[in-house]
C-alpha cells in the first residue's frame, strides 16, 4: 500500500513537473546571470558577516553596535533563506564555481578569513569593538555592491526588489558603523 | 518527457556563457574610517549631497601620484570640492588612521601628505594587507586646520586608493558630538525654504556663544544661512563646517 502510494505521488509530482514547465520550455528563463551571481555572492557574503555579526552582537562593549549585529543577523537569516530558495527553484548551485573565474577581478568574495575571525575572537575592550566595526563596514560596502549591482542588472522582479531592500538596509547599518567609527 | 531533462542543461549552459559578460560590480578597495574620510563623512550622512559616493566609499581609485583628493579621475570630484563644508575632526600631535578594507590588493606603500610634505610612508613590500589597517602618523610641526591626503598604492597595478582626511590639529572638532548627524536628513533643504522664506528675518552676522533658534538666519563670511536646528554656538561650529546646524542659502 505504501509503495502504491508512493508510485502515485511520483507520478503527481511527475505530472505536476511537467505541467509547470511546459511555458518556461517555450520562453527564456525569467532570471538573468547578475541575478544567480547577485544571489550567490550575496549568500557568501552573508555567511562571512554573520561570523563576525555572531560574535559583535554577542561581545561589543557599545550596546549600539550589539544592537547593529543583533539587527543584521534578523535580516540576513530572512535574507539569505529567499535567495537560497531561488537558487534551489532555478536548478543554480547556491555558490559559484571557484574555478570558473566569472568572479574574477571582484576580489569582494571571500575576503574574510579564518584568522581574522580568530583575531576578532582574541581582541577585547575597545580593540574588540574598533576591530568588528572595521570588519562589518568592510563586508557591508561588499554587500552594497552586489545588491545595487543587482538592482541594475538583474531581471527577475522579486528578486531585484530584494536587492533594493538589502541597499537600503546596509546602508542605513553603514551609516550607523561610520558615526560609530568616526569616535573610535 | 525526454525535453525536460534537456532544458536544464541548456540553461545552465545559457547561464554559464552569459555570466562572463554579466554586469560586474564596481571594484571597491578600501578608505579612511577614522578620523573620517571626506568619502566616511559623505556615507555616514554627516555631509549632505555628495552622490554616489555614499554608496561606495572605498572605491575613490585612480593612477597614482595625484594630490586630488578623487586621485583625480572623473569620478567623485565632489570630494575636491573645497567650498563644501567638510567637518575638521581634532586630533593630537599624533594621529591613528583605521582603514576600511574590502578588498586585499597587494600593497607596495601607504603614504600620509599634508600638501606636499610627506608625513610617512609605510612599505608593505608587496604583500596583501589584514582585514583591517591601521597607522599612527605624527603630524610634525603641523597645527591647526590641515587635509591629509592618504595614498595606497597598489603593487600590481598602476592604480592607488586615495582619501582625503580633514584635522584640526591640536583643537576641537568642528562636527558636533553626536546628535546632529542624527537629524541631518537631506529633507531638511527642501522643506525649510517653504516654511522660512528665504529674504526674512536676517539676525545679522554669526557669532560664536549666541543661542540660535530653527529658522535663524546668519551671515558668514558674506554667505547667509538658515539654523537647522536650535544650538548655542561655539567656536568651530561656524555655518560651513556644520552642515547639520546651518543651511546656506
Amino acid at each position: 500500500m505504501a509503495r502504491h502510494l508512493i508510485r502515485i505521488a511520483l507520478i503527481l509530482a511527475l505530472v505536476a513537473g511537467c505541467s509547470a514547465k511546459q511555458p518556461a520550455a517555450a520562453t527564456a528563463p525569467p532570471f538573468n546571470a547578475t541575478d544567480v551571481m547577485f544571489l550567490q555572492m550575496g549568500l557568501a557574503q552573508i555567511a562571512e558577516g554573520d561570523q563576525v555579526a555572531a560574535l559583535a552582537a554577542e561581545r561589543a562593549g557599545d550596546g549600539r553596535i550589539r544592537a547593529i549585529a543583533t539587527e543584521l543577523r534578523g535580516q540576513w537569516h530572512d535574507e539569505s533563506g529567499t535567495m537560497q530558495r531561488w537558487l534551489l527553484g532555478w536548478q543554480q548551485p547556491l555558490a559559484a564555481d571557484p574555478s570558473a573565474g566569472v568572479h574574477a577581478g571582484h576580489g569582494a568574495l571571500h575576503a574574510l578569513r579564518a584568522a581574522d575571525i580568530q583575531d576578532l575572537r582574541s581582541a577585547s575592550g575597545p580593540a574588540f569593538d574598533r576591530t568588528a566595526v572595521s570588519l562589518l563596514l568592510g563586508n557591508l560596502a561588499n554587500c552594497l555592491e552586489t545588491s545595487r549591482m543587482e538592482e541594475s542588472g538583474g531581471a527577475y522582479p522579486p528578486t531585484k526588489s530584494l536587492a533594493a531592500t538589502a541597499t537600503q538596509r546596509r546602508q542605513g547599518q553603514m551609516q550607523r558603523l561610520l558615526r560609530l567609527a568616526a569616535t573610535q | 518527457m525526454r525535453r525536460r531533462f534537456i532544458l536544464p542543461a541548456l540553461t545552465v549552459a545559457a547561464i554559464t556563457a552569459s555570466l562572463l559578460v554579466a554586469v560586474a560590480p564596481a571594484s571597491a578597495h578600501g578608505y579612511i574610517s577614522s578620523p573620517p574620510s571626506r568619502q566616511a563623512n559623505c556615507a555616514s550622512g554627516a555631509v549632505a549631497g555628495c552622490g554616489d559616493i555614499i554608496y561606495e566609499p572605498q572605491s575613490v581609485e585612480a593612477p597614482k601620484g595625484s594630490k586630488l583628493c578623487n586621485g583625480g579621475g572623473s569620478r567623485f570630484a565632489v570630494l575636491n570640492d573645497t567650498s563644501k563644508a567638510w567637518p575638521y575632526a581634532g586630533v593630537g600631535k599624533t594621529v591613528t588612521f583605521n582603514w576600511i578594507i574590502t578588498a586585499r590588493h597587494a600593497t607596495t606603500t601607504w603614504e600620509y601628505f599634508i600638501g606636499n610634505t610627506l608625513l610617512a610612508s609605510f612599505n608593505d613590500n608587496g604583500a596583501q594587507p589584514g582585514a583591517t589597517k591601521q597607522h599612527t602618523v605624527s603630524m610634525g610641526s603641523f597645527t591647526g586646520r590641515q587635509t591629509i591626503l592618504a595614498r595606497w598604492n597598489i603593487a600590481d597595478t598602476a592604480n592607488a586608493f586615495y582619501s582625503c582626511v580633514d584635522v584640526n590639529i591640536g583643537g576641537g572638532s568642528t562636527t558636533p558630538p553626536t546628535t546632529p548627524p542624527t537629524t541631518t536628513p537631506t529633507t531638511a533643504p527642501t522643506t525649510a525654504p517653504t516654511t522660512n522664506p528665504p529674504t526674512t528675518t536676517p539676525t545679522g552676522t554669526w557669532r560664536a556663544g549666541t543661542a540660535y533658534k530653527v529658522g535663524d538666519v546668519v551671515t558668514y563670511n558674506g554667505v547667509s544661512y538658515r539654523c537647522r536646528q536650535a544650538h548655542t554656538a561655539i567656536a568651530g561650529w561656524e555655518p560651513p563646517n556644520v552642515p547639520a546646524l546651518w543651511l546656506a542659502i
